[in-house]
């Protein structure tokens, strides 16, 4: 049966109204990722811990593209658009240096001075956007000073926020000099990541599609870099099987994140980076209420904390909304069709059809697909990897307060059912 | 790939931010180790 007769009429939302919809549930999900690692023994290396979590990315990264529009799709897609290979590699191995110097800067000066510094880097990103693809350019003084406003909002936010729920610090002064820079390069890193996004996406890439090849250059990185940090690879596979009984916890860890990512990266395709990602790093807000509610990791935090916490949530909210009230004008998507047009020209790509997949009707989207025996194959191997790590795992003894449990796994799966249906209804996930 | 293509990527701003930046946090990280 032919998928676009069969299938519910296209909705009319805007496309700012759902990228600000996209931004929030990629909030939720990344901040949610972090969840399922505070079940793993401290006994083991952060890089260990990460690593486990890209492997469960990987996995989430191809069977998750593939569920929703199938192999042929993302291969056509890629067929014809060669050249962004290189951009969504070059994004994988950007992300996997920046996520090791945050371990670094974490070790070095603690969870407080390091979070606020990396989190630039959706300034850094808002940058980028303006400098190479032309974003805010025509927005006017009230646009700049709900998004610029709004960005630095949340990074101050963030800054309050890790200040007052931070348990630890550095204890070793003549070292902080490498935790800053390691945060800050971090920080520049992950801002520089967002390039490769919006260049694919004014490109008509499909996000499914960008992911896909994202990950081999992140989880290729990451086993490298692990394996010089931990002295061989063969270091790497012990510490792996050692790991063995928690492993599930990355990998669950790295499936949410995924979630989180595909949201983040349709936000940086329908409202931009400038836009999108500061939407999206409020995903600290969300793994502050599960370590507080579910975790109670604050139960101990002093009238003082309490109020930062209280100050900081709000600054970030308020961030927040200022940004999703800055939908772009005219003069400003005028900017944005010419930055579109530049990768048109210089690729060769059909104005027509690239114009159609960023506006969200990719034209190939209501093609009819049936399920190839391989695709079957992806998800079977997917869920038995999972349910392979999940039997015999085990969890650190912690307290977990089943209520709050319950009510925040319901708050992040309805982000997810409703962003969604959204989007399916919007651009069929084009 | 075509050598217009690869000609395009090679002269394209969009890439060589991107890796000088990747070039200058791998060494940024090696020093740091």
């Amino acid at each position: 049966m032919n998928d676009s007769i069969s299938a519910p009429a296209r909705s009319t939302l805007s496309l700012h109204k759902l990228g600000v919809f996209c931004g929030l549930a990629a909030a939720v999900w990344l901040g949610s990722a972090e969840a399922p690692t505070k079940l793993v023994n401290v006994c083991f290396s952060p890089f260990i811990i990460s690593m486990g979590m890209v492997m469960g990315a990987f996995v989430a990264r191809w069977t998750v593209p593939t569920l929703l529009k199938g192999t042929g799709f993302l291969f056509d897609d890629l067929r014809k658009k060669p050249h962004l290979i290189v951009w969504a590699l070059l994004a994988g191995m950007l992300w996997a240096v920046a996520n090791t110097l945050t371990i670094f800067a974490v070790r070095n000066v603690g969870l407080a001075i390091a979070f606020p510094l990396w989190n630039t880097n959706s300034l850094v990103g808002l940058f980028w956007g303006w400098l190479l693809f032309k974003e805010l350019r025509g927005s006017g003084v009230k646009g700049w000073a709900k998004v610029l406003g709004g960005a630095f909002a949340i990074v101050g936010g963030a800054g309050v926020l890790a200040l007052a729920t931070a348990q630890q610090s550095s204890n070793t002064p003549g070292r902080a000099a490498i935790g800053i820079m390691a945060a800050l390069g971090a920080g520049v890193l992950l801002g520089t990541m967002y390039i490769p996004y919006r260049k694919a996406y004014i490109s008509g890439m499909n996000p499914l599609s960008f992911v896909t090849i994202f990950t081999f250059g992140e989880l290729g990185t990451v086993f490298l870099l692990t394996a010089i940090n931990l002295g061989g690879v063969g270091q790497v596979v012990a510490e792996l099987h050692r790991a063995r009984p928690m492993l599930f916890w990355p990998f669950l860890g790295g499936f949410c994140w995924v979630i989180g990512d595909l949201f983040q990266n349709f936000a940086a395709k329908y409202i931009g980076i400038g836009r999108g990602i500061p939407l999206s790093n409020t995903n600290q807000l969300w793994g502050l209420a599960w370590g507080a509610l579910v975790f109670a990791e604050l139960s101990g935090l002093s009238p003082t904390g309490k109020l930062l916490v209280i100050t900081g949530s709000t600054v970030m909210i308020l961030g927040a909304i200022a940004i999703s009230m800055a939908a772009p004008k005219d003069s400003e998507l005028a900017n944005w069709k010419f930055a579109m047009d530049r990768e048109c020209d210089r690729y060769g790509l059909n104005k027509q059809h690239v114009a159609a997949v960023v506006a969200g009707d990719d034209p190939l989207s209501g093609q009819a697909r049936g399920t190839r025996w391989w695709e079957v194959l992806i998800m079977c191997c997917a869920v038995g990897v999972f349910v392979w790590l999940a039997i015999g795992t085990r969890a650190q003894q912690i307290n977990v307060n089943m209520p709050w449990l319950i009510a925040l796994s319901l708050a992040t799966i309805v982000p997810l059912g409703v962003c969604g249906t959204l989007l399916y209804r919007r651009t069929r996930f084009s | 790939m075509k050598p217009s293509t690869l000609k395009a990527i090679l002269t394209d701003v969009h890439l060589w931010v991107p890796v000088a930046v990747l070039a200058l946090g791998t060494a940024l990280l090696m020093t740091l180790r």
